[in-house]
């Protein structure tokens, strides 16, 4: 039963609602703060650019943001609203790098009628109170005291029920506010009011504005020596004082968002609905405004903020695209635009639909969005894991092996690919044409396997067998010097550096030479008193050419054991614990740490920091890569170094932000892996694999993957048919340049490789495309793209007409062979039991598809069900149809063959306004509603009565704090089915804030185990701002709240990962279980995504 | 009206690389996961909702302000009482 569900998120949110500027995190430094709905980052403006410096989860959704400096203070102090009214100020304390709260409360009030236009949250520029719009009629007040100290809130009763903006006025002895408002007749207006702090009342403010433009909705301040506020509307835009008066007409457009570029107030940056960027200028003569200007500057994504940074670079925040930085160049480019895209940041937001597929048909699954909104629309393919992008292949079998070798020292380039087989030794090479062909290297041994191999110093390589270790020229390839193995012992493992070779034969020999030019000293030989598993000698100190550490795993004792070198003295020796020997050991350093990797027969690997000084090994942890030994190769792709893990399930670890990161690479099985870095190739791996050797570059390391295809329009339903390989959207594209805002809407093709359109099928005027399914139909091999559309008239508050469109795809063509006109929006389509099962408006209603005369088909109305007051959203599994309404919550339905009928069986009673709904299993369904919610409900089918089994009942409840838009079942990892969770069902979701999440269905053991796991992190985690994660993650709506249940955090139990070891054994405690152990099955959760 | 745009520091993004804009800014912060016990702010930091309404604050000003001015008259009549037992109505006219 998937009742027990574990939610995390494989791509955070990415939708930049606000951004900030000033003196956050010191006196001297400059941060850009931004909110991401859930998130907030701070970067420090530098010379080279933005700097991350911290990502910050916030436990509500961030309503209002502002920096804002109390007297006396030297730094900036953030203050943050959240839309569930709870507030803080945050301040950051430089010398531990923490952010601290200075201030927290809830502002909400048990009365009140929540605003529709949105939360205000507002400080006044001389910080004597902050003021807070939350509900109808209400201006909240929470003053300051003389030391910057809050002091207890009030409400004030505020005449205006329509606010539109509130704003503080600058340059007032009493803290004045600025109302734009509308009244009942529709009309716009502006008023001023001081607060008077003693009384807790307004006073009538020094002026007021009536009759202001229709589309007014923001107001700017202006700050002294001007000071008077900005009104801005559709078509015109005013300024007002109490002394002056000045408007301007505008080209019709809708203002989201404003930065201030002089601190002087006199010239700011405007960005409209369709993404163009202009600069507003107040003239102004002796402190009098004498004008306004306004000028347009270029086009960006379209803004939902603008922070003017410094040095005429410009971030511009957006929701509906990419975030980017821009600068402002002093002279137009050739298109006649002063703005210059410096970055761009990704946002996947608002994903409108997505689907699950195997491009690549390697058996994991890629998401595919439809991405942004108007202009900035887009299809974003994201990937977990890293791929290899395949250059050329052989087949070979029988690969034991892999080393690449230069022909000179200081070549930048490898020449020669090692491969050695059970019994022999090949050498490919790069031919002049670039072509990689076989060699022979004459010093090398051929007729036997090669141990290892490596590059020498003074032009030489080094070959160890299992007899020798041999010397060879790289100029001549002759034979330099030989090294034989003791009488009667052979080579069991070897490695070696440019300077050094270790080998261990059988008896617990431990062999270390050194290489000279043309020589092979023998230096050091000891006898430990178990064979030796592996060894490794790579150096990681400054030394480039030579290790003062050899690492070696041991058989029996089941042991890892640093030796210095050159004089072999066992410096630390670490017990792995278990029954499965080391069978690969690395030294390797990642961002200035050093670690000893060590990979155990079974899959799993073992990970300690090592100080180098001393051989000490710390801070172990382990993680299960695969269910194969592992072998265990650097390699450097982009100027760093990172190691591949060969095994069954092929991982790259790195490191990030000083924390060891495991990707997953998207190749089935690779046994072995060398880098192969040639003119021809650069940068390049040789792997071996399934009786294959690849050549192929590796993507760039990180987890997710996201390629954008910009669409310049918005796709607003996505589905992918394999049999034609094509993808069929429904899109709109909004016509700009036209007086009046036409939009046309399309059903479009596209090739799923190239993401080409290739066929277009253009909707009638005012009908727009609703739903897109890929299915074929009872008694017919053929597949069809159907797609629902409703005819959205002005005058029509519902749709009263819709289509059901079918086409078949035919040489890259979409043909329409059939359609059925609705009585309704066709909101969702579904193939069911060989048919059509169409959600129109109230109605679920299910076509049959019938031969005519002709040989062509129509659909067939067979029945239908009434009783829903949209149904929005349709799941079907087996006879049953889950169907998710407008505001009636879940229902289910099941389809009787015989009766040729659809009934209702059972319902969710609660009030839910859906989004969203997925069915996890026969009984249990997943719901999504627009309060950010989740809940699960459960079908009662052992229920004593009518009445109980014909409720749903609901049993997971949890608040995401994400509007999801879609859920599929899939997995963006590759699912192995004989690891762990391999066998844990997954769901993905994408949301209006660009999050792509996985909800996992957990075993119920495994859930109680985690949920234990998440109440110990609560109280080791804090919410910044004081903020509490049991009330963030509690089921709230206008009507109840109420704990989550059935629902665990997984964000929070990953991060358990990133905590220091003290805290990690204060929880492994209080649980009575190893830390070791806590952080394989944490690790282990986050190979879901 | 363009150009003379303000700089607080000439040293930022002087030496700024641009990425080419095709290809997205990989950067990403550290997530911050506080442990430490000043994520909750000092207790007379704390604001909590407003136990009275408007109107009743405004009728305990109201109250307040007679009594003032009865001390100033006479110690002789004693309106708090009986306004404290009008309290519940009052509330209940709250929301017409």
């Amino acid at each position: 039963m998937s009742i027990w569900n574990y939610v995390v998120t494989a791509h955070k949110p990415t939708n930049v609602t606000h951004s900030c500027v000033g003196n956050f995190t010191s006196q001297q430094e400059l941060n850009l703060i931004i909110a991401k709905c859930t998130r907030i980052e701070i970067h420090l403006l530098s010379p080279q650019g933005l700097q991350p410096m911290l990502d910050v989860p916030i436990y509500g959704r961030i309503a209002t943001l502002e920096l804002f400096r109390p007297h006396g203070e030297t730094q900036d102090l953030l203050f943050i609203a959240t839309e569930r009214y709870k507030f803080c100020v945050l301040q950051w304390d430089s010398e531990t790098g923490e952010v601290i709260t200075r201030a927290m409360g809830d502002v909400s009030d048990r009365i009140g009628r929540p605003t529709d236009n949105g939360q205000i949250g507002i400080v006044d520029p001389d910080c004597r109170l902050i003021g807070l719009h939350l509900y109808d009629g209400l201006f909240k007040v929470i003053p300051f005291d003389n030391k910057g100290q809050l002091k207890e809130a009030f409400n004030i009763r505020l005449e205006e029920l329509q606010v539109l903006d509130i704003k503080f006025l600058y340059g007032c002895p009493k803290p004045t506010i600025v109302v734009l408002y509308q009244d009942n007749k529709d009309a716009r207006h502006m008023k001023t009011y001081e607060v008077n702090l003693k009384d807790k009342d307004f006073v009538e403010g020094p002026w007021s504005q009536n009759n202001l433009d229709n589309g007014a909705d923001l107001l700017i301040p202006v700050p002294p020596p001007l000071c008077g506020v900005l009104i801005i509307g559709e078509e015109t835009i005013v300024y007002s004082s109490a002394s002056s008066f000045k408007a301007i007409p505008i080209r019709p457009s809708i203002t989201r968002a404003y930065g201030r570029v002089d601190a002087d107030g006199s010239r700011y940056l405007l960005g409209d609905h369709n993404g163009l960027l202009h600069l507003l200028v107040i003239t102004h003569e002796k402190e009098k405004v004498t004008g306004l200007k306004i000028e347009l500057l270029g086009e960006t994504s379209i803004a939902s903020s603008i922070s003017y940074l410094d040095n005429a670079v410009v971030f511009v925040g957006s929701s509906y695209g990419d975030s980017q930085l821009i600068k402002l160049n002093l002279q137009p480019d050739a298109k006649g635009s002063y703005v210059e895209v410096l970055e761009r940041y990704v946002n996947l937001g608002p994903i409108v639909d997505f689907c699950v597929v195997d491009l690549e048909r390697q058996g994991q699954g890629q998401v595919v969005t439809c991405s942004g909104a108007y202009k900035d629309g887009s299809l974003r393919i994201v990937r977990n894991g890293i791929g290899i992008n395949e250059q050329a292949s052989v087949e070979l079998q029988g690969i034991k092996g892999m080393w690449s070798l230069r022909s000179a020292t200081d070549d930048p380039y490898d020449t020669f690919l090692v491969v050695s087989f059970i019994n022999e030794t090949r050498i490919l090479a790069m031919n002049i044409e670039d072509e990689l062909e076989e060699t022979e290297i004459e010093g090398f041994c051929s007729n036997v396997q090669t141990l290892f191999c490596h590059d020498a110093a003074y032009d030489q390589l080094v070959q160890v067998t299992s007899s020798t270790v041999r010397l060879v020229s790289a100029t001549t390839r002759e034979l330099h010097n030989e090294w034989f193995a003791p009488e009667g012992y052979s080579i069991n493992v070897a490695t070696a550096n440019v300077t050094q070779v270790l080998l261990a034969t059988g008896g617990g020999h431990l062999i270390y030479l050194e290489i000279g030019d043309g020589v092979l000293r023998e230096v050091k030989h000891t006898q430990l008193e178990y064979d030796i598993s592996c060894l490794d000698i790579n150096p990681i100190g400054d030394n480039k050419n030579h290790s003062q550490l050899a690492a070696v795993g041991m058989w029996t004792d089941i042991s890892v054991r640093i030796f210095s070198l050159p004089d072999l003295n066992l410096i630390t020796k670490e017990h792995l614990g278990g029954e499965i020997i080391p069978r690969s050991v690395l030294l390797c350093a990642f961002e200035g740490i050093s670690y000893l990797l060590c990979a155990l027969g079974d899959g799993h690997l073992l990970n300690f920091v090592l100080t180098t000084s001393n051989g000490a090994l710390s801070d172990r942890k382990k993680v299960s890569l695969g269910t194969q030994p592992i072998t265990l190769r650097t390699f450097s792709s982009k100027n760093a170094t990172h190691v591949f893990a060969a095994s069954d399930r092929p991982t790259v670890i790195y490191s990030s932000n000083k924390k060891l990161l495991y990707s997953n690479v998207n190749l089935k099985e690779v046994s072995y892996m060398c880098p192969f870095n040639t003119a021809a190739f650069p940068d390049s791996l040789a792997i071996a694999k399934e009786g294959e050797l690849t050549i192929g570059t590796i993507d760039d390391i990180q987890k997710l993957h996201i390629r954008s295809i910009p669409l310049g329009e918005h796709a607003r339903r996505i589905c992918h048919q394999e049999q034609t390989r094509t993808f069929a959207i429904c899109s709109l594209k909004y016509n700009q340049s036209a007086a009046d805002d036409s939009e046309m809407h399309f059903v479009r093709l596209l090739d799923d490789q190239t993401f080409d359109f290739i066929s277009t099928y253009p909707l009638d005027q005012f009908e727009c495309g609703c739903s897109v399914l890929s299915c074929s139909f009872s008694d017919d091999n053929n597949v069809y793209y159907c797609v629902g559309t409703a005819y959205v008239m002005p005058e029509e508050n519902e749709p009263t007409k819709g289509r059901v469109l079918i086409f078949i795809v035919e040489d890259g063509k979409l043909q329409l062979i059939a359609e059925k006109e609705t009585k309704g929006a066709v909101y969702s389509l579904n193939a069911f039991n060989g048919k059509l099962l169409a959600a129109i408006n109230q109605k679920i209603q299910l076509y049959k598809w019938m031969p005519r005369d002709d040989g062509s088909h129509e659909l067939q109305s067979e029945c239908g069900h009434h009783g829903h007051i949209l149904a929005l959203y349709v799941q079907t599994r087996g006879d049953f149809i889950v169907v998710g309404d407008l505001m009636k919550s879940i229902s289910l339905l099941i389809y009787k063959h015989e009766e040729g009928a659809i009934e209702e069986r059972a319902r969710d009673y609660n009030a839910n306004w859906m989004s969203a709904v997925e069915i996890l299993d026969d009984d249990i369904y997943l719901g999504a509603e627009n309060n950010f919610n989740l809940f699960t409900v459960r079908k009662n089918s052992e229920g004593a009565t009518d009445e109980e089994r014909g409720r749903l009942e609901v049993v997971g409840e949890y608040h995401l704090g994400e509007f999801v838009n879609r859920f599929r079942h899939g997995s963006l990892v590759m699912r192995l089915p004989d690891s762990d969770v391999g066998q844990i069902p997954t769901v993905i979701f994408g949301t209006v804030n660009g999050v792509i999440g996985v909800i996992a269905s957990l075993p119920h053991e495994q859930y109680v185990f985690l949920e234990k796991l998440q109440m110990n992190m609560r109280k080791v985690i804090k919410g910044v701002g004081g903020l509490s994660h049991e009330q963030w993650r509690s089921f709230y709506n206008e009507k109840k709240t109420v704990d989550a249940k059935s629902f665990l955090d997984g964000d929070l139990i990953e991060s358990f990962l990133d905590l220091n070891r003290n805290r990690m054994e204060e929880i492994s405690k209080s649980m009575n279980v190893a830390v070791d152990e806590l952080m394989k099955r944490v690790e282990e959760l986050t190979r879901l995504h | 009206m363009l150009g003379s745009w303000p700089s607080l520091d000439p040293h930022n993004f002087s030496q700024f690389k641009p990425n080419d804009p095709s290809n997205p800014s990989k950067m990403t912060p550290v997530t911050y996961n506080p442990t430490h016990d000043r994520t909750l702010s000092p207790p007379d930091q704390v604001i909590v909702p407003e136990e009275k309404n408007i109107l009743l604050r405004h009728f305990y000003q109201q109250a307040e302000e007679k009594l003032q001015m009865g001390a100033k008259r006479a110690l002789s009549d004693n309106p708090t009482p009986e306004r404290a037992s009008k309290l519940p109505r009052a509330s209940a006219s709250d929301n017409v």
